[in-house]
């Protein structure tokens, strides 16, 4: 009690500290903030300012001028590639949603057999290139791929046609399944057991449950998801891209890829304009995601207990459910897959080939007598590894600049970060190659892999943000104002406290984004460049020029990192979602 | 009329026991409490009658029906149970409005539109809700997300109604209208319920009958008078009221009353339970029972006083007398740092043998 | 005076003591081509944009890195459209670009020297070259590629095999069942070279290219944006036969997978040659030019046909893939494209337009 007193001096100094520690990690969040508004929006106005030119915006004889909008609209491919673009985007809502909600329901309320080892395979999908999909689709169901013969063998005629509209927008739909049931399952798992056993009490049986209290309950999330998959069905461009072209069915992101060559010279302008309609189309989507996911708060704001949950007994369906499980995962998985890897082992396939003995290791060989393939291989690596930690670096420093402040500074970024996402990353990379051509000293970067990595920083932002304001929310706000009232400024506050308590979440997203960046193949369809190559964005390139074993034994390469990541995650207990 | 029958429940959660043969009944009109601390199984034993835990042995009997049988292998699910349970965190569904919320066992009855709309509108109007049942709950307060939890359970009539901690999600002050209202409630509606709860006062009020729960088996059951004032055991003495304890030594013993022996002291008391001399045992005198005096006397120790705390409706006192400590309840300010000297009443003075492990 | 005495004695001196280039350069390149080569060597490398596969450039490059030690080739692969873009933008820029660009997009090299972007050079080797294979000199061929029908042989019977462009029209006409959906060929809005040589066929071919491309639009025609893609589809026996096919990848192709067959068509065979052009600015220029030609001499045009699977320009090398053994086989019936302005003429918009319009009408699209 007597060293009280001698203590009281001391326990005054903190309280001026504040005015020489506060002004600092201020303006660091100002910069933060800055930099990242800058890294947002130059890319995105250089794409609006070229669409309103009539020629490349680095000529000297370019004009302001519609015409580039007037050539778009008139011309037929575009109608076809909007149209074809919302008959995939709507067939992909059709399939994934309630596949995904069913997906959802069956792992996290019912006895469904394995339901917790499937649980890593049913997200594979969204870790898989579409490139490598596609592809592997190509292979293994095209008119003479290898399911296709086997099946041709037995049953004389192949139902299927992934060359067709339908096709590829059931591939779409089978693909995007886990975003569905990544949102759904989340919620059915916050969802408190004590509303279903409300229901249960009141005289409702198991399905009128689902329908009357988890569905509805649910619906925010499923909803938000929904709206989600529909966007992303406006950007998708692997599949279409490898699947489209027999036919030629047209997307709007192959239609604009398709008009790099259309006129015989760059036609930047016309790309710039679909671009820009491509973002009119899903802006207004992903604000309506962001008005659903304010209502689906109010919601949660009034959740019950979330306790242990009971399990649904599926009874004999549970062989059932476990079989559709199954189909999902054979078609969407293993299907791609296996051919993909049948593909890169054999020098030839197709009808009238025995595999066996067309079995081959060149595909593999060939891919290390070649410079660019073996620098892709070293890149890839590197950028999902340290450019990963430095983009969760950025991310982070984002995330405390943002982090429990309610200002303008916070409201812009988030709309920062939606803003990305509505811009698909084949524009996104485009929009990032002029920047580094014609930004002063940006220039000398251009061809370095720091060109690639901010691309897909930028463009992964939004899911990286997700990741790191999920991790800063475990942290109890009354963590870091105790450790405010014993006098730490909110820089400190967020090393000392924020920081170490969030280390696992960092090391979980590191992963995550790890994955994401060895799959990200659009960004850097434009950014590729003799030392810069990286995998996914070759496959995109290699495949225009038809180096298909190099695709093959690629994708496979591609597959067994972005696998190696999906291993080390689940090895170390990283939750796949939230 | 008995209505709800429990015989020898078992149930272990991965080996773990958390009921170990619990048997009791619920008659007509009667309200129950499950009284225990937490971990004592009460929880459980009340989602083991509503159908939605499985015990692993037992029967369960409602109006002379089984709802579980597991020598019969018999087992109603929970939605063909009709009871009427209403939880501790009310679990209103968000996505409905409060006659929406009330309604649905209703409608899940095939029961018409019309009388639905009717019997919801009454459920309503008789919990005082009328003007809210077109609101959604988190527009409510806690305590009218409450009364429209109970509204649900009872709109369709069940036999009996299960309450999960009824009280606990509200504010302290709210608590105890809410108490004397539900009591009246239950009253006036003829219930049979079947309360759980952790809050001795809570279960002295509210019911007829307490069953006292301790690691999944029945401490003790009677009415809140019996519980409160003839414990049978140390533990049920100990967790009614508010408690002195003392440790001693049993100095002789006669019949039903005990001699007790301290340091410095020496105290008469009643044994209830089977002591012998020489054995170290524990008396228990409730807070309320004790005299201060100011002079010596039969079956008084005098101590210090530390410090006095005004309630408002009584003084707590707070004394010290070597290593004892013990408090007692006076009407008039006293003067801390003043030797008196209280009276344990020989009858309120309960002696427990000390339990075997502690 | 004395010091221009004394610098050609320097350079005389030099060109003596590098043996190598002394050794190797031929006997009709100028003397003064040793003091080019001393400044190629002070500019210490070359920066080449090519669409040709770096696996198949590389003997190229080792051999010229051989012949000019001290010179490194950097050799950036990419294709032809992308060739172009970079280009432009990077000189718009004023950033580091290429010194040479060797691209089989023809009408595209052909712009780039019309807007001023190429420098003139006129390469001692030029009297070597067939006239029609160069610009203004600034624009070079540099191969001898024929435009070839490939066939799966394992789903196509050697009698079968269409050896003219009437041939294949009545095949697809004879069994318009059989060959629903398997006939291939460039999606011509998405490739450009596939645009130049459905327009030269229409050139050389006249209105009878049209009544085949209807023929094959009519049989469901599948289009993809690369010969790679065509081939592997027709090895795969999911497409029968392609159309208007570059001959070098479908020679490399063949000699690895037997499923793969190609035939020059008898009536006409279109050739095709990857031209190559210095950059007005080149930051290497003397290096450019020994590049240049290297690729036009004969060591480098052996080379070229020998080991990088493409056939040569010159008339002078020997072997299966040379512009001789073609002559011999197919004689007039080749239809070398001709370098010239003639390309120019679909890179209007409107007469593009036209054209691809024409073409969607005639395979149905």
């Amino acid at each position: 009690m007597t060293t009280l007193n001698p203590t009281a001096p001391q326990l005054a100094l903190p309280a001026a500290m504040p005015a020489r520690g506060g002004r600092r990690p201020d303006l660091l969040r100002w910069l933060v903030l800055g930099l990242t508004a800058l890294a947002v929006l130059t890319p995105l106005a250089l794409i609006v300012y070229q669409s309103v030119l009539d020629a490349p915006f680095f000529m000297p004889d370019k004009a302001l001028s519609l015409d580039a909008y007037r050539f778009v609209f008139d011309d037929l491919d575009f109608w076809s590639a909007l149209r074809n673009s919302l008959v995939i985007a709507s067939g992909m809502l059709l399939i994934s949603v309630p596949l995904g909600a069913v997906l959802a329901f069956a792992t996290a309320r019912t006895d469904l057999p394995g339901r917790r080892w499937l649980e890593p395979w049913l997200l594979t999908p969204v870790f898989v290139s579409p490139m490598v999909l596609g592809f592997g689709y190509v292979v293994a169901a095209g008119p003479v791929g290898f399911y296709s013969n086997w099946w041709q063998g037995w049953f004389g005629g192949v139902p299927w046609n992934p060359y067709s509209l339908p096709g590829i927008a059931v591939i779409a739909g089978l693909t995007h399944v886990p975003h569905v049931y990544l949102y759904c399952s989340s919620a059915l798992r916050n969802l408190g057991s004590d509303v279903e056993e409300a229901a249960r009490v009141a005289g409702a049986g198991p399905l009128r449950v689902a329908r009357d209290v988890s569905l509805p309950m649910v619906m925010p999330s499923l909803l938000f998801a929904a709206v989600l998959v529909f966007f992303l069905g406006f950007e998708v461009f692997g599949l279409p891209l490898v699947l489209g072209d027999p036919e030629g069915h047209l997307v709007l992101t192959t239609y604009l890829y398709k008009l790099t060559n259309k006129l015989g010279i760059p036609s930047y302008h016309l790309m710039a304009v679909v671009a820009v309609l491509i973002i009119l189309v899903t802006v207004p989507l992903v604000l309506l995601q962001r008005r659903l996911l304010r209502n689906a708060k109010r919601f949660v704001a009034v959740k019950g207990k979330a306790s242990r949950h009971q399990v649904l007994p599926l009874g004999p369906w549970r062989w059932a459910a476990f079989g559709l499980v199954m189909l999902w995962l054979f078609v969407t998985v293993f299907v791609p897959l296996s051919g993909i890897v049948l593909r890169a082992f054999v020098s030839q396939w197709g009808e009238g080939v025995t595999w066996w003995q067309a079995l081959t290791l060149d595909n593999f060989s060939g891919l290390f007598e070649q410079d660019n393939l073996v620098r892709a291989m070293v890149n890839s690596f590197a950028v999902g590894v340290l450019g990963g930690a430095a983009a969760v670096f950025c991310y982070t420093a984002l995330g405390l600049a943002g982090h429990r402040r309610h200002d303008w500074g916070v409201k812009l970024s988030d709309y920062l970060v939606l803003v990305p996402r509505a811009v698909p990353g084949l524009l996104a990379g485009l929009a990032f190659l002029w920047v580094f051509l014609f930004v002063p000293g940006l220039k000398e970067f251009k061809n370095s892999m720091f060109c690639i990595w901010l691309a897909y920083t930028v463009v992964w932002l939004a899911y990286g943000m997700r990741l790191i304001q999920g991790a800063l929310l475990q942290v109890g706000p009354e963590l870091e104002e105790a450790a405010r009232s014993v006098g730490a400024s909110r820089a400190r506050t967020s090393r000392d406290v924020t920081l170490p308590l969030i280390r696992h979440g960092l090391l979980a997203s590191w992963l995550l984004v790890f994955m994401i960046f060895e799959r990200e193949y659009s960004t850097g369809v434009y950014l590729l460049s003799p030392g810069t190559e990286v995998v996914g964005s070759l496959l995109v390139s290699l495949w225009a020029t038809g180096a298909v074993e190099q695709v093959a034994a690629l994708s496979v390469v591609n597959v067994l990192m972005v696998g190696a990541g999906l291993a080390l995650a689940l090895r170390f207990g990283v939750k796949l979602h939230d | 009329m008995t209505k709800l029958i429990v015989e020898d429940l078992h149930l272990a959660y991965d080996g773990v026991k958390v009921l170990e043969g619990v048997s009791f009944q619920l008659r007509a009109g009667e309200v129950v409490s499950l009284l225990g601390a937490s971990g004592s199984g009460k929880t459980t034993l009340l989602r083991a009658v509503a159908g939605l835990e499985q015990p692993d042995r037992g029967r369960i009997l409602l109006d002379g029906h089984t709802l579980y049988d597991a020598a019969a292998g018999v087992n109603r699910p929970v939605e063909s149970r009709s009871l009427g349970l209403v939880f501790q965190s009310y679990a209103l569904w968000p996505h409905r409005t409060v006659a929406e919320n009330v309604g649905y066992g209703l409608k899940l009855r095939s029961v018409p539109r019309a009388e639905r709309e009717q019997r919801v509108e009454k459920a309503l109007a008789q919990l005082g809700l009328a003007h809210l049942a077109r609101r959604y709950p988190y527009q409510l307060s806690g305590g009218q997300q409450q009364r429209v939890a109970i509204a649900r359970a009872l709109v369709y009539n069940p036999p009996v109604i299960l309450l999960d901690e009824p009280l606990s999600n509200l504010d302290a002050k709210l608590r105890e209208e809410a108490r004397a209202w539900l009591r009246e409630l239950i009253i006036q509606l003829n219930l049979s319920a079947l309360c759980v709860t952790h809050d001795q006062t809570e279960a002295m009020a509210m019911s007829d009958r307490i069953l006292l729960l301790r690691n999944g088996r029945i401490e003790q059951e009677g009415t809140p008078a019996e519980l409160y004032g003839a414990p049978r055991t140390l533990y049920a003495a100990e967790f009614m009221g508010s408690n002195n304890r003392l440790s001693a030594e049993v100095l002789s013993v006669d019949g039903e009353q005990v001699l007790l022996g301290g340091k410095d002291w020496r105290l008469l008391g009643r044994a209830l339970d089977w002591l012998r001399v020489g054995d170290p045992a524990q008396a228990v005198v409730r807070l309320e029972r004790l005299r201060v005096t100011d002079a010596p006397g039969p079956n008084r120790i005098q101590a210090q006083l530390s410090t006095a705390m005004y309630l408002g409706d009584r003084w707590e006192y707070l004394f010290h007398q070597r290593d004892l400590r013990f408090r007692a309840f006076g009407q008039t300010p006293l003067t801390a740092g003043h030797d008196y000297w209280i009276e344990f009443p020989q009858q309120d003075c309960w002696v427990f043998p000390e339990p075997v492990a502690a | 005076m004395k010091i221009a005495q004394y610098l050609a004695a320097l350079a005389t001196l030099t060109a003596a003591l590098s043996p190598l280039a002394a050794a190797n350069q031929p006997d009709y390149y100028p003397a003064s081509y040793a003091s080019l080569v001393t400044a190629a060597r002070k500019e210490g490398k070359v920066i080449v944009y090519a669409a040709t596969d770096t696996a198949a450039a590389r003997p190229l490059v080792k051999d010229f890195e051989a012949l000019y030690p001290g010179i490194k080739v950097e050799y950036h692969d990419m294709s032809t459209t992308e060739l172009y873009n970079r280009f432009i933008s990077e000189s718009a820029a004023g950033s580091l670009s290429a010194d040479v660009l060797w691209s089989s997009a023809m009408d595209l090299q052909i712009k780039l020297v019309n807007d001023g972007y190429t420098a003139a050079y006129a390469s001692p080797e030029l009297p070597r070259l067939p006239a029609w294979s160069y610009y203004q000199n600034q624009a070079y061929g540099t191969t001898y590629e024929p435009v070839v029908f490939v066939y799966n042989k394992r789903l196509l019977s050697p009698k079968e095999v269409p050896q003219t462009h009437a041939d294949l029209a009545r095949l697809i006409k004879a069994d318009p069942a059989r060959f629903k959906g398997r006939i291939t060929t460039y999606d011509i809005e998405k490739s450009g070279v596939g645009f130049t040589y459905l327009t030269q066929d229409v050139r050389v071919g006249g209105a009878a290219t049209w009544d085949i491309v209807r023929t094959m639009g009519a049989s469901g025609l599948r289009l993809q944006s690369s010969t790679g893609t065509m081939l592997e589809r027709i090895s795969s026996g999911e497409n029968l036969i392609g159309y208007n096919m570059i001959g070098s990848y479908a020679y490399a192709k063949a000699r690895k997978d037997p499923a793969i067959g190609y035939v020059y068509p008898k009536d006409y065979t279109l050739v095709m040659s990857r031209l190559q052009a210095i950059a007005k600015t080149a930051s290497h220029p003397n290096a450019a030019r020994l590049w240049v030609d290297y690729l036009l001499s004969r060591r480098g045009q052996s080379l070229l046909a020998q080991r990088s699977d493409i056939y040569s320009l010159r008339s002078d090398v020997t072997g299966e893939l040379t512009i001789a053994e073609l002559t011999r086989q197919l004689g007039n019936s080749l239809k070398p494209i001709q370098v010239g302005p003639g390309l120019l003429v679909y890179l209007d918009q409107a007469k593009r337009l036209q054209f691809l319009k024409q073409w969607r009408q005639a395979i149905g699209r």
